[in-house]
């Protein structure tokens, strides 16, 4: 957020470390001082190990966070992220954090739609509590190539008032993509804001959505990251606005200022299939109900 | 504090301890000063400078590779009027010496930009960048012909009379004889080595790892390299070396002094450990008083005497 103290260095300790769903972990690190100072959509830059092999940090969403403790939801990807799965309670790491500038929550917001793709499920755990805790009534749209795949449904149905699910398979809520969902919610609810986190092309077709409804939306873009701090411009995202720095300047960007078509996803699996899911999508209000 | 002579000499520029930032990797300092008390460093070096704004390259634009990285950042800079305004200004309220990293499309423009520092009291060295990798026109263009170097020298020297260090490109055949042309023309010292021209390929995508397909290569792994650049160079010319390439520790620091450098700059380690200069330079300074040394400048080439 804007007033966001300044970033530190802290030694770390895992607590634990939990496969949540396939290729997906979640660990909770012993971080008192990070834990006491971050805000909803910041990042943590963190040193998974050492060698030849890891000469860059890793940058990762603060999915929740209290008592002296982060959570940090990731998906195994390549070698940092399978060494972070092997990571055993009680060792030892260390970040920078907390960076970035967070999602903004304005005053007299009264309903906020909250879109998460895959582990765009990630930075939303920090805002939904913090929306609730502020007596938002939040929406959330979540979609996943399966039911399994959708990541920390406990706590997206213990704070959102509703919760619409999509995937790719059909296996949970309504088959195709949360796209789908989030056009219908968009359209029909009319949100004083719209949250959205997830594969470049998602957020893109629903950062569209939200215009043409009018509607404010924010995104959480991802960029390949050296210094984390602002420093090198390695993370560069083209806007109205000039270039800008994901890690310093975002990662959360106002979807209207964002071009598009100059940024790049550092994501390297091929982005989805941007068109609405082939099956209309469910009741939001009633959500859990398959549809294969 | 301690019994050791950590000051040596780059022109008229007195530092107080021979680490560096490397530019491009500490920003304008401000980035860092969460992490690093920057009245600690001997230097700060700052990113390169462009007489008018530059947008750099498109992403992405880093690539992680083995005990190394690449980049491709192009230079993006906000211009040299925006950065007096903006970095300069910050600077001038902290104590430490500032060194511009100075950079153009043409000699022209590198002259222009050296005379408007000039003018700042601020600055105390200009960083003369004829190596950068990752700019179509200018930048490494100027590194890589002894003609061109010098001609960029010739034009600089005669737009300010701070200390100025030139900074060479690894790229070439033959380092010594950039650095002996460079020198030829006024050259206060020469700093070395920058970026390796590399290259990665996503086998995934088929595609290059980098948008701008080649990118200048850093960190541990191009060490060796370095040193043995610095080495060549330093037995070569009169001038002070900078020496940089790969430092993650004070061994580094203190191999780069051996091979005959007079100060080093630390660039790609401040990625993993943001307090890696100041980390650097008091490891350096017990290095040296636990070999019995009283000045870190008996370091400098000590390698070379036997
Ligand atoms: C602000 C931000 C927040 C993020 N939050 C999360 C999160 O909460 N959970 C999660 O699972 N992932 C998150 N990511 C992506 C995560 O950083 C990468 O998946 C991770 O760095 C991959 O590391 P690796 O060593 O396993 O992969 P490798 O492919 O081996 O990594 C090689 C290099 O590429 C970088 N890299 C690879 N993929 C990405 C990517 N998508 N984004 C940025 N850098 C990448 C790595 O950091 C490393 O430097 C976030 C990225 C950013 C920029
Ligand atoms: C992200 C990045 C940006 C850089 N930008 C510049 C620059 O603007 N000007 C310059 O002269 N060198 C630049 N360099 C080169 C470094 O200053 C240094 O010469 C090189 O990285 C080798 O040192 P290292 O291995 O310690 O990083 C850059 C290097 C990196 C990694
Ligand atoms: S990662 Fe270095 S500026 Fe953003």
């Amino acid at each position: 957020m804007c007033h966001a103290p300044a970033p530190h260095t802290e030694s770390v300790t895992v607590i634990a470390n939990e496969r949540v769903a396939p290729g997906v972990g979640l660990v909770v690190l012993e971080a008192p001082r990070t834990a006491a100072s971050v805000q909803p959509g910041q990042f943590v830059h963190l040193r998974i190990a050492e060698g030849a092999d890891f000469i860059l940090r890793r940058p990762f969403s603060v999915f929740r966070a209290g008592g002296g403790r982060l959570e940090i939801l990731y998906q195994v990807v390549g070698r940092g992220t399978r060494v972070l799965a092997d990571a055993e309670p009680g060792e030892g790491m260390d970040l920078i954090g907390p960076l970035g500038n967070g999602w903004r929550v304005v005053e007299g917001t009264a309903h906020a739609l909250v879109v998460a793709g895959g582990l765009g499920a990630a930075p939303m755990g920090m805002l939904v509590e913090e929306l609730a805790r502020r007596g938002v009534a939040v929406t959330l749209a979540q979609g996943a190539p399966t039911g399994e795949r959708l990541l920390a449904r406990e706590l997206f149905e213990a704070t959102c008032r509703r919760v619409a699910c999509a995937t790719d398979d059909g296996s949970f809520g309504a088959c195709g993509f949360v796209t789908g969902l989030s056009a219908d919610l968009i359209e029909r609810d009319r949100p004083d804001v719209v949250y959205v986190c997830g594969p470049e092309a998602m957020e893109r077709v629903v950062a569209t959505q939200a215009e043409a409804a009018g509607v404010p939306c924010q995104v959480s873009l991802e960029r390949l990251m050296a210094c984390g701090v602002g420093a090198c411009l390695s993370c560069v995202v083209s806007t109205h606005h000039g270039r800008k720095r994901a890690c310093v300047d975002g990662p959360v960007f106002d979807a209207a200022d964002v071009l598009w078509e100059a940024s790049e996803d550092p994501e390297a699996h091929p982005a989805p299939d941007p068109k609405p899911p082939a099956v209309a999508a469910p009741d939001p209000a009633a959500p859990g109900r398959g549809e294969a | 504090m301690s019994a050791v002579d950590m000051r040596v000499r780059i022109g008229s520029l007195e530092l107080r301890t021979p680490v560096m930032t490397a530019s491009g990797t500490f920003g304008s300092g401000r980035e860092y000063a969460a992490f690093v008390d920057l009245s600690r460093l001997g230097a700060l070096v700052t990113k390169g400078v462009s007489l008018h704004p530059w947008a750099g390259n498109d992403s992405p634009r880093i690539a992680e590779t083995p005990s190394g990285m690449l980049n491709s950042i192009g230079l993006q800079n906000p211009g040299v009027e925006a950065f007096v305004a903006n970095d300069l200004n910050w600077l001038a309220t902290q104590d430490v010496p500032v060194i511009v990293n100075v950079v153009g499309h043409s000699v022209e423009e590198y002259a222009a930009v050296a005379t408007r520092l000039d003018a700042e009291e601020m600055v105390s060295a200009l960083e003369v960048n004829i190596s950068c990798p990752n700019v179509d026109a200018g930048g490494m263009v100027f590194g890589t012909s002894c003609p061109a170097a010098a001609e960029v020298v010739r034009a600089v020297r005669a737009s300010t009379g701070k200390t100025l260090i030139v900074k060479l490109s690894p790229n070439v055949t033959d380092i010594v004889e950039i650095a002996r042309a460079v020198e030829a023309e006024g050259a206060d010292a020469v700093s070395l080595i920058n970026t390796l021209l590399g290259m990665a390929i996503d086998t995934r995508t088929f595609r290059p790892k980098l948008a701008r397909g080649v990118g200048g290569l850093s960190g541990p792994a191009i060490r060796p390299v370095a040193v043995r650049m610095v080495w060549q160079v330093a037995a070569a010319v009169g001038i002070p070396v900078v020496g940089m390439g790969g430092i993650t520790c004070a061994e580094d620091a203190a191999e780069f002094m051996l091979s005959g450098a007079t100060a080093v700059a630390v660039g790609t380690a401040n990625f993993m450990d943001p307090a890696a200069t100041v980390r650097i330079a008091d490891g350096l300074e017990r290095f040296c008083a636990e070999r019995g040394m009283t000045r870190v400048s008996g370091l400098i080439g000590a390698a070379r005497q036997g």
